[in-house]
């Protein structure tokens, strides 16, 4: 089987040497880049399987590295970068990267992500289209066809809303959604300030599945971002 | 920095008032010129209507004196209010009327009363208004003096526990460097993983000192919004396992969802550090117990640990910062509880709550509190007229 190949852009000699290191020790071909163009220019040429980017390169803001890339491709992005506030991940996020990961981050952390972000590219090439007719995991099984949830067999009664936030997070899971993008999803673009909403009937839901909404199982929040549902296990 | 001399209080009161005193404001003239002009007019009214009114406007006269000089700096218009207004009622309402006499008997006394009335509520409420600047001024300055001291301390415990954790970072990796052939693959591994835990608790610091800077620095206030308390104690306790894996933490929140204005990020730090300084100090492993509730329309925070107690003297000071360096306990001591508890009540108080560490038999307790949000949470039931069966 050929390797998985990934496209490291980051400037730092030292946290590039041991990512390529790492990322080589476990099975993937690995080629660094130093800056924003050369980055770019090796992703249209080489078609990486996966970006790993810093956002803060010495030429350009890692972002419209992002933007540059999702005009043509969806290939899988994850930013690693020493930004921490709240805003910055949404930005990134927003941009149209796939995950985030802040300096400074474990090494199976990063490997775990990448494997999430990989599953999913094989999931919609495997099969093409929307391929999410049901969601598991742990006892959770959500049949989209049929709008019907249930936990360990049982059969958990949601809202419309609580329902529509519910799928949308598990045809998504492993990643992160911002709190504007499943506004935009749930409401429309108009629709104005509806977080304090999103953030109640989130509540309500994790009282509904979870066995302690004090600590969640299924549905993680990302403090200020957004939240991220548990990685289907229907897709392995 | 300001004092308490009395002779040098006085000084700098004689100073503000001669300051004062040769300023010319438009302002000011302006003031003098209306409350003139209003006295004025009022008494022509009196003089047309009452039928003794000359007592009657001087009386006027003076009151306009008293604001003339209450709402302009420095006697200067004050005391030309004064005799402006005496030359006006000796000239507009005492006879011979249109003249300037002061032959006539009795009227001398109530002119220089006036003039001398005048001119003591100016010097009175000038060096009043130029005390009330000079207090106002050294609370400001005492302020500043308590934020400088706060800084200080803080500097102090963060080089302190910076410097720990660096020393063991540069000797174990130095040693690694220079004995790395005699050394034997269990024994490097001993020194990195030295070298992890070290660099570990300087991010963790790291990440106290960042929080500090999403506090106002004016205001010492945060950016609050209503939050859902789950969501903020699972985060904390996610990366509270990822940290301390071997301890156990058992988590109850309402049964009903509860909210809180907050700085998310911030009250997860509160939390982290709190459950982080239990795990570290308790000694135990037995589960540290974190609850939520609402008391009293407050949100309270517990985190319950069955170990170790904190000394009465310690705990007196355990929110200052500087309680880990106290003369008497060496300063190579273990990693004391650092600045992550003075954090805590920086944050706690930012948000106007309340933090306590409460003493028990069988172990510690820290508890916070925040106020609780409130309002018409129904309306997140907004189209549950279609409910799944």
């Amino acid at each position: 089987m050929q390797k998985v190949t990934i496209l490291l852009i980051e400037d730092e000699k030292s946290i590039s040497d041991f990512i390529v290191r790492t990322l080589e020790l476990n099975g993937y071909s690995v080629t660094a880049e130093r800056t924003g163009r050369d980055g770019l220019a090796r992703i249209t040429s080489a078609l990486p399987d996966l970006v790993l980017l810093d956002l803060g390169l010495p030429d350009m803001d890692g972002n419209d590295v992002i933007r540059e890339t999702r005009k043509w491709s969806a290939m899988p992005i994850i930013v690693i970068s020493a930004r921490t506030l709240e805003k910055e991940k949404v930005e990134a996020l927003d941009a149209g990267a796939d995950d985030y990961v802040t300096k400074p981050f474990g090494t199976s952390e990063l490997l775990a992500r990448i494997r999430t972000s990989l599953r999913h590219v094989n999931s919609v090439t495997s099969e093409g289209g929307d391929i999410h007719k049901t969601y598991s995991s742990r006892g959770l099984l959500i049949d989209f066809e049929k709008r019907l949830v249930t936990l360990d067999g049982q059969p958990i009664h949601l809202t419309r809303m609580e329902y529509n936030i519910v799928s949308i997070l598990a045809k998504n899971s492993g990643k992160v959604i911002t709190y504007d993008s499943l506004i935009n999803a749930l409401w429309g673009p108009y629709a104005g300030d509806n977080n304090r909403i999103l953030r109640v009937n989130m509540a309500n839901i994790r009282r509904k599945i979870e066995k302690n909404p004090g600590e969640p199982e299924y549905i993680f929040t990302e403090l200020g971002v957004g939240y991220r549902m548990r990685e289907d296990e229907g897709d392995r | 920095m300001g004092n308490n001399d009395p002779r040098r209080r006085r000084s700098e009161i004689s100073a503000a008032v001669k300051a004062k005193l040769r300023s010319f404001s438009h302002k000011d003239f302006l003031i003098t010129l209306g409350v003139y002009a209003a006295a004025t007019l009022i008494a022509f009214f009196f003089n047309r209507t009452a039928s003794d009114p000359t007592l009657n406007i001087a009386m006027l006269y003076t009151i306009g004196a008293f604001v003339a000089a209450r709402y302009t700096d420095g006697y200067f218009y004050g005391i030309l209010y004064a005799i402006v207004a005496v030359l006006s009622v000796n000239y507009f309402f005492t006879y011979p009327y249109g003249n300037l006499d002061f032959s006539l008997q009795g009227y001398q006394v109530t002119f220089l009363g006036m003039l001398i009335i005048s001119i003591i509520t100016s010097i009175s409420s000038t060096v009043l208004k130029a005390q009330q600047d000079l207090l106002a001024r050294q609370d400001k300055e005492l302020l500043e003096a308590e934020k400088e001291k706060t800084r200080a301390n803080l500097l102090r415990a963060v080089s302190h526990d910076i410097r720990t954790p660096l020393t063991g970072i540069i000797g174990n990796s130095e040693s690694i460097i220079e004995n790395t052939s005699a050394m034997d693959e269990e024994e490097k591994l001993r020194l990195v993983t030295n070298i992890n835990r070290d660099a570990r608790w300087l991010l963790s610091m790291v990440e106290n000192l960042l929080s500090v800077t999403r506090i106002d620095e004016k205001s010492s206030k945060v950016d609050k919004t209503p939050e859902i308390v789950d969501e903020v104690v699972s985060a904390a306790v996610s990366h509270f396992r990822k940290n301390f894996p071997e301890n156990g933490i058992t988590v109850k929140v309402p049964e009903e969802p509860v909210m809180a204005e907050m700085d998310p990020l911030l009250i997860q730090q509160v939390l982290i550090n709190i459950l982080n300084n239990a795990a570290a100090h308790s000694g135990t492993r037995d589960p540290i117990e974190l609850q939520v509730r609402v008391e009293d329309g407050n949100v309270l925070f517990s985190v319950r640990d069955r170990g170790k107690r904190i000394p009465p003297d310690r705990l007196e000071h355990i929110f200052d910062g500087g309680s880990f360096a106290t003369e008497d306990e060496s300063p190579d001591s273990k990693r004391g509880m650092g600045i992550g508890l003075s954090i805590c009540k920086t944050i706690i108080d930012a948000h106007d709550g309340g933090i306590k560490a409460v003493d028990h038999e069988d172990g510690m307790e820290f508890v916070f509190t925040l106020p609780e949000y409130m309002e018409e949470i129904d309306d997140a039931e907004g189209d549950d007229s279609f409910d799944r069966g």
